[in-house]
């Protein structure tokens, strides 16, 4: 698979506070890549030093081969979405509204979306089989509804590749399955390079085709989730002495094991 | 009308068609009420006089004289400042991310109102002055409420709100300071008058003035409608939509900030426009500023030139305009509270 998107010894501080400590990655396209660590370790930092949105100190990004920096935030925005944690907006925007801002970095600075950038936001809501949404009030539906919907603002805007900072956060057993499924199936059917920070390393190896273990703002980890993805590495990487139990796919369902020894 | 419009072989009911016509509707009241006698009448026969140039009947001079001199221009500025600041109001909103703020909070009104004290405590008495000293001051208080936020900005719209409060306070200190000093016959009844916003001092020249700055600036923001709706929804997903949502702020405040305090400055304080309007048309016709914007523009046009008519019939003494504004504007919020209860933003 071709690399769709690459680092090279990104560093970033906070203030003072180093977060990312010399980062090199490369993520290939139709590939489902996973952003694994503790909080604070530079999930989300990393992610957006990959769009450009936080400069890094030193290192570069390339987007299919470019440096980011000579491009403009307009053109990285034409190749790279990005899909925050949902929250309620601030005014009472319908489904639709949302989406079709998807179709901003297509549009001059002075322009309103037409019928073909409406038409672009309702064929991305039924990809993710939620045309039905579309007039509805973005704030008055479920956590699971709204990223759907914003997922569909990030299909809208590219499907080259898609960074998600924690997709699942806040969605219910059923949801957090329906919309990574979801994810996985654009990753394939649309080529997207799809690079996601994840709380949860057993999803993870139910989804991911690739890992990266982020540890303090240091790489210790990367390649195949089987081959990444052992004990070993995940008790050094979430600092608790973790049992691995047999998972679908020959992988592994981990599990801290003085959990196991308290509940029996 | 927009994608909204679901209702197939129906002719889409147009908010900003009906709405001009009922401003066109209330002008043409507004311009007879007053304490000079004008009926709807003799306006009439003054204005095809006018088109037709035929020489009016003597008895008519006089109103046209007021007409034109007096109400035209204060009719045509009540239209200007009402949808100037409604959609002020509106951008500040968006900006903001937070439907409670309108120009004030960056002290923009503090500052345009503490120039005006000092223009009337100042010897001479230039109305000129008082304009010219309101609007700069107004500009210097906007200068340090960015300036403050940019020398500590990490998140800026927190702190630039925070930064317009402590402008916001300092500016009301001096302004207690000249109210406490001044003479309490003559120089404080024209600051208290001030400070309730009037358009009774209004003339062609202050609309010469005025107009083309307000007019431009509406126009402008006009033109970036669709990208308000993106920078409302925060400053990581309008960067990650390949806008500069930094660049776009700054521009935004300081037009609204020299719009606002060119209306203060001729206008003195009227409250409570720039914070309900924009709810008034987001509750009509949605929240997206493509359709809102407009709609924003003529209801404030609209409330302004009912409001000042108001003030101008109900009483020989005629109330300051602000207070109207205020009377009727607290309640209406009110009740937009109540009516928008559980749509997400409250």
């Amino acid at each position: 698979m071709a690399v769709a998107l690459e680092c090279r010894n990104l560093f970033f501080s906070h203030g003072n506070t180093p977060v990312l400590k010399g980062i090199s990655l490369a993520m290939k396209s139709s590939t489902f890549t996973a952003i694994l660590g503790r909080n604070g370790s530079g999930k989300t930092t990393l992610l957006h030093c990959l769009n450009g949105i936080r400069k890094a100190n030193s290192g570069t990004v390339h987007i299919k081969g470019t440096n980011i920096q000579t491009l403009s935030r307009k053109q990285v925005a034409q190749h790279i979405s990005l899909v925050i944690q949902e929250n309620p907006e601030v005014f009472p925007f319908t489904v639709l509204d949302v989406v079709v801002m998807g179709r901003a970095p297509f549009l001059g600075a002075t322009q309103v979306p037409g019928t073909r950038d409406y038409k672009l936001a309702k064929q991305a809501l039924e990809t993710l089989d939620v045309a039905h949404l579309a007039e509805v009030n973005f704030n008055r539906i479920s956590g699971g509804e709204r990223q759907m919907a914003l997922l569909a603002c990030a299909l809208v805007q590219t499907s080259d590749i898609m960074l998600l900072d924690e997709p699942t956060n806040h969605l219910d057993f059923k949801n957090q399955y329906l919309l990574l499924n979801k994810i996985k199936q654009l990753c394939r059917q649309s080529n997207t390079a799809v690079v996601a920070a994840m709380h949860d390393p057993n999803m993870a190896m139910l989804f991911a085709d690739e890992v990266i273990l982020l540890k303090k703002g240091v790489i210790f980890g990367t390649g195949p989730v089987r081959k990444v993805m052992t004990k070993a590495n995940m008790d050094q990487l979430y600092e608790t002495d973790t049992t691995a139990l047999p998972f679908v796919r020959d992988g592994h369902f981990f599990i801290p094991t003085d959990v196991i020894e308290t509940i029996g | 009308m927009s994608h909204h419009s679901q209702h197939p072989g129906r002719v889409p009911f147009s908010y900003p068609l009906a709405l001009s016509a009922l401003l066109l509707f209330f002008f043409a009241i507004s311009m007879t009420a007053g304490r000079y006698d004008i009926s709807m009448d003799d306006m009439w026969k003054i204005f095809s006089g006018t088109i037709n140039a035929t020489p009016l009947p003597p008895e008519l001079t006089s109103s046209k004289m007021v007409l034109v001199w007096i109400r035209l221009p204060r009719c045509l500025m009540a239209i200007l400042v009402g949808m100037g600041l409604s959609v002020s109001g509106a951008v500040y909103q968006a900006l903001f991310r937070n439907p409670l703020v309108s120009p004030d909070i960056l002290g923009v009104s503090a500052g345009c109102t503490l120039g005006a004290a000092l223009g009337i405590i100042l010897p001479g008495e230039s109305v000129s002055l008082v304009q010219f000293l309101s609007f700069i001051c107004g500009l210097i208080a906007v200068s340090m409420t960015l300036g403050i936020a940019r020398l500590i900005a990490i998140r800026p719209v927190v702190v630039m709100i925070l930064a317009g409060m402590v402008v916001l306070s300092f500016f009301n200190a001096l302004l207690m300071i000249l109210k406490y000093f001044s003479d309490p016959y003559d120089e404080l009844p024209g600051i208290v008058f001030w400070i309730m916003g009037s358009l009774t001092r209004v003339t062609w020249t202050n609309l010469a003035t005025a107009g083309p700055v307000v007019v431009m600036g509406i126009f402008i923001i006009m033109l970036f409608r669709f990208r308000l709706n993106i920078l409302s929804m925060g400053d990581t997903r309008a960067s990650s939509l390949g806008m500069n949502p930094l660049l776009f702020r700054i521009i935004l405040i300081i037009l609204t900030s020299v719009m606002v305090s060119v209306m203060v400055a001729t206008c003195g304080q009227i409250s409570w426009i720039a914070l309900i309007i924009p709810h008034m048309a987001r509750t009509l016709v949605g929240p997206r500023h493509e359709s809102m914007l407009p709609v924003t523009a003529l209801l404030g046009a609209l409330f302004m030139l009912a409001a000042d008519g108001a003030a101008r019939a109900m009483t020989t003494a005629e109330l300051p305009v602000g207070i109207i504004t205020a009377l009727t504007g607290a309640p209406v919020f009110g009740f937009l509270l109540y009516k928008n209860r559980g749509s997400g933003w409250l």
